[in-house]
């Protein structure tokens, strides 16, 4: 399992469009001048940016990583020198992810760490009102990176069934967007009495919200960027809804992959 | 000792199109014993390589069942003991075969006292010594298919399954492959491997299947395919000593000044070579004239097709 | 074979472990208050560089977000449940949203539906309409919000005038000239209010817009009747009543209305109609000065 994470790690580092996303991020090194544009709130401004910016960057990894990573071990024929090896499908699929999901977390860690740098120089030029909230933006960033590690995991899913990148791309970018926008309208269609909206809608609703990750649960900006204090048991909660759908994914997806034919 | 292959009523059925049923192998029986080299030859589509990747795991079949080395190929641990080539095959190109080579002695447990020393033997045997330090992505495809056969050798296993070891290989890496494939030979290991070329078969197997159409069709030793195929002798005799008309009975297949050439069949040797013998005819040369295992393979097909 | 097995008898563990946490978890997404959902908004400059040419798309995605939200309330409202909406918020979503995308009609009738009654900002919702009606040149429905805003709330009977004029000539409808002409006098109030909503409710097509309307509706209506009853009860008796108690007492009314905002309805000194919840929900910041909206 442990060489299997070793040689994911290796591939991500050494692929080009990786490289390409990294570089992406120095536009980090733009965000306290773009942040100067706000007249009240530089720092608060800062935050925001700065952590849209990682996110961003975390999605196009999670989605290019996710989504890309089996595809191409079967497209160019690597799995049948690596799955004939005497590892189970399994172990090569868990330790791909295993390999891509502590990436995430690394390059997670590290851009916060950047992240804290530009904060920190934009509060330095107009000290913010209230002090940083850095454990509420630290916690921010730790579930960011849950978040699109969920988001690989899904990807993983789909590249477990499919034989394009295709389906595990625009699958996994599909279920991003409805995994994000699901608590809204569960508040909306859940709400006592709403006489006009039909039955049926309201369960198929209702079976979707159950089914799909759940990613607004993952977003602490606000928390982050004005100080709201974090709810302890809700980030436990998240977390623990982190672990077992994150755990239902996973394993799904290595169940459909050992049922899978390598021709 | 252990059966190498054991190969029980292996079916697959693939859904093709519109619900309708590709048969891909038909009920295949075979089993490859301890030490043997055994070619599997087949024409393109005939289902060599659905064999192979059913016994490597990467397909599931649809009936019947294989072992290798009496382990179930369902179980992982089936492949601990094998060295697979794939057909065409295709390395994670972003490693050196060094890399890549300790990645698979690695997942084959080989113990990490050993593992450098093997991967270096594997390197050097597979004369890629020189390239080890380079990706893969700038090796030649003969070059990717020594790093398969060095994959192949890291472990040393007791079986070895190749799809296609030559193909799309020039005449020195194919020297090379028999080379490799007779060293396994003396050293008692078991060679199972498929091929088109019957030329290869000819000169290191032992026995030979022939898959047609997903059902074997033929299973032989090549020493009985080639006693079978003997059809007759050519024999070279000088002329202007002893008297030719007593074998007149023969025909000639051409003369020049000094030498005639008569087909001799091969029931007829005998009284060939005792009527030269009584009538001081100077016989220079025999030859065996037999069909080849090409044209064994040939007829074995055209039947195998026309059912 | 046995791994698939194992695999599968590990899902249904997983799933059952989701079953039991899924339904906390949900309570706990349901409680977080409305800001934390709408996420903090970059500055309007930045989501225009950001959303790139899906502009249009992010500017309708956050109108249909204080929608959503504001139907989830009205929805609790109806059941007694009252949580306060945070108009500052919706008002800073909608602002943002047409500056993203200016022609989005919905956000102005949005605006326009909760920034009056519910949240109290006359000034701004105008203001917003306004900046509408520069680039939607066509609809007469910003003119026709702005000169009710005129007339009903602020009192600025020659600026309503003017307002509806305009929506009369885009409309081509004389109902929106003689409304103006009937804004003139204060006595019409309800009347007015009752015209309004009724065109409101029957251009609505959300239907969290059209409940939203129809309750207030149902309010000026049964504050219609309250008024009918002291009208009858002043040629009777030649005097004010001065309850609405009194109003039933003498058989003017049945039985008090029920105001659907959870007010009640009284009688001025001056004799006027009102109700206690000013026909709106009890929002947060509704009565205070916010300039949420204003700021960008």
């Amino acid at each position: 399992m442990l060489n299997q994470v070793g040689i994911t790690l290796k591939s991500i580092l050494r692929d080009r469009v990786f490289h390409g996303i990294i570089f992406s991020a120095l536009i980090f090194l733009a965000i306290p001048s773009v942040a100067s544009l706000s007249m009240r709130q530089m720092t608060e401004l800062s935050i925001t940016l700065s952590l849209s910016l990682l996110s961003f960057i975390l999605l196009l990894l999670a989605l290019f990583l996710g989504g890309t990573h089996l595809w191409k071990d079967i497209e160019r024929r690597y799995t049948y020198s690596v799955l004939s090896l005497p590892i189970s499908r399994t172990t090569y699929l868990i330790g791909k992810f295993l390999g891509i999901a502590f990436f995430i977390l690394v390059v997670a860690c590290l851009l916060g760490l950047v992240a804290a740098g530009v904060i920190q120089f934009s509060a330095g030029i107009y000290p913010p009102e209230r002090p940083i909230a850095w454990e509420n933006i630290a916690a921010a960033v730790v579930f960011d990176a849950l978040k699109y590690i969920l988001v690989v995991a899904t990807a993983f899913l789909f590249s477990s069934v499919g034989t394009s990148f295709f389906l595990p791309i625009f699958g996994t970018i599909c279920i991003f967007f409805v995994g994000s926008a699901s608590q809204q309208v569960y508040d909306y269609i859940t709400a006592p009495a709403t006489a006009d909206i039909p039955l049926f809608t309201k369960k198929a609703a209702m079976v979707v919200y159950y089914l799909l990750p759940n990613y607004s649960a993952f977003d602490y900006k606000v928390n982050a960027a004005y100080g709201v204090p974090l709810d302890g048991s809700g980030l436990l909660l998240t977390l623990g809804y982190f672990v077992i759908y994150l755990l239902a994914v996973v394993v799904l997806a290595a169940l459909l992959f050992e049922k899978r034919e390598m021709n | 000792m252990k059966k190498a292959i054991e190969i029980n009523n292996l079916t697959k059925t693939y859904k093709g199109k519109k619900g309708a049923q590709v048969q891909a192998l038909k009920g295949l029986a075979l089993e490859i014993m301890p030490g043997e080299e055994f070619g599997f030859l087949g024409p393109n589509g005939a289902g060599k390589s659905t064999t192979i990747k059913t016994l490597m795991g990467l397909i599931r079949p649809t009936a019947g069942d294989a072992l290798i080395l009496e382990e179930r190929i369902s179980s992982n641990s089936a492949r601990r003991h094998v060295g697979y080539l794939p057909e065409n095959p295709a390395f994670y190109d972003y490693l050196t075969a060094e890399e890549y080579l300790t990645f698979v002695a690695r997942a084959f447990d080989v113990p990490s006292n050993l593992l450098r020393e093997r991967v270096c033997e594997s390197l050097r045997i597979m004369e890629l010594w020189d390239a080890r330090k380079r990706p893969m992505r700038g090796y030649s495809k003969g070059m990717v298919q020594r790093v398969g056969l060095a994959q192949t050798l890291i472990h040393d296993p007791d079986v070895y399954i190749l799809d296609e070891p030559m193909s799309g290989l020039d005449p020195i890496g194919r020297a090379l492959v028999k080379e490799i494939i007779l060293d396994l030979k003396k050293r008692g290991k078991s060679v199972f491997f498929s091929t088109h070329i019957t030329d290869d078969v000819e000169k290191v197997c032992d026995r030979v299947g022939v898959i047609v159409r997903g059902k074997l069709e033929a299973l032989d030793s090549v020493e009985n395919i080639v006693r079978k195929g003997i059809e007759g002798y050519i024999v070279q005799t000088r002329l202007g000593l002893g008297r030719h008309e007593a074998l007149s009975g023969f025909e000639i297949r051409g003369t020049n000044e000094t030498f005639a050439e008569y087909f001799v069949p091969a029931a007829a040797f005998n009284q060939f070579m005792s009527l030269a013998g009584h009538n001081s005819v100077e016989v220079t040369l025999v030859e065996t004239k037999r069909k080849d295992l090409e044209a064994f393979f040939l007829e074995i097909v055209e039947k195998g097709e026309a059912r | 074979m046995g791994g698939v097995k194992r695999h599968i008898t590990l899902l249904v563990c997983i799933c059952a472990l989701y079953a039991a946490i899924i339904l906390p978890f949900t309570r706990s997404m349901r409680s977080k208050p409305f800001a934390e959902k709408l996420g903090a908004l970059p500055t309007v400059a930045t989501l225009k560089f950001l959303s790139a040419d899906q502009r249009l798309f992010v500017g309708s995605s956050l109108v249909m977000k204080v929608i959503i939200y504001f139907g989830g309330l009205t929805e609790r409202a109806k059941n007694r449940i009252i949580i306060p909406p945070d108009y500052p918020a919706m008002s800073r979503t909608i602002h943002t949203a047409v500056k993203l995308d200016p022609y989005n009609s919905d956000a102005y009738y949005f605006a326009q539906a909760f920034l009056t009654w519910d949240a109290r900002q006359f000034a701004i919702a105008n203001d917003l309409l306004r900046e509408g009606m520069k680039y939607r040149t066509w609809d007469w429905q910003l003119p026709f919000f702005i000169g009710f805003n005129y007339g009903y709330f602020l009192k600025d009977y020659r600026n309503a005038a003017h307002y509806y004029k305009k929506a009369a000539e885009l409309s081509g409808q004389e109902l929106y000239a003689s409304l103006a002409g009937r804004y003139l006098q204060e006595a019409g109030q309800t009347d007015q209010a009752i015209a309004y909503l009724e065109i409101m409710a029957k251009g609505a097509r959300n239907p969290v817009a059209k409940r939203s309307f129809f309750i207030r509706l149902t309010a000026f209506k049964r504050a219609k009747l309250v008024e009918d009853a002291r009208d009858a009860f002043r040629k009777r008796k030649g005097r004010l009543p001065s309850s609405v108690a009194e109003l039933v007492d003498g058989g003017f009314l049945a039985m008090a209305p029920v105001d659907p905002y959870g007010g009640e309805f009284f009688i001025a000194p001056d004799g006027s109609v009102g109700t206690t919840s000013k026909f709106a929900f009890k929002g947060s910041g509704g009565q205070s000065r916010d300039k949420g909206g204003a700021q960008q």
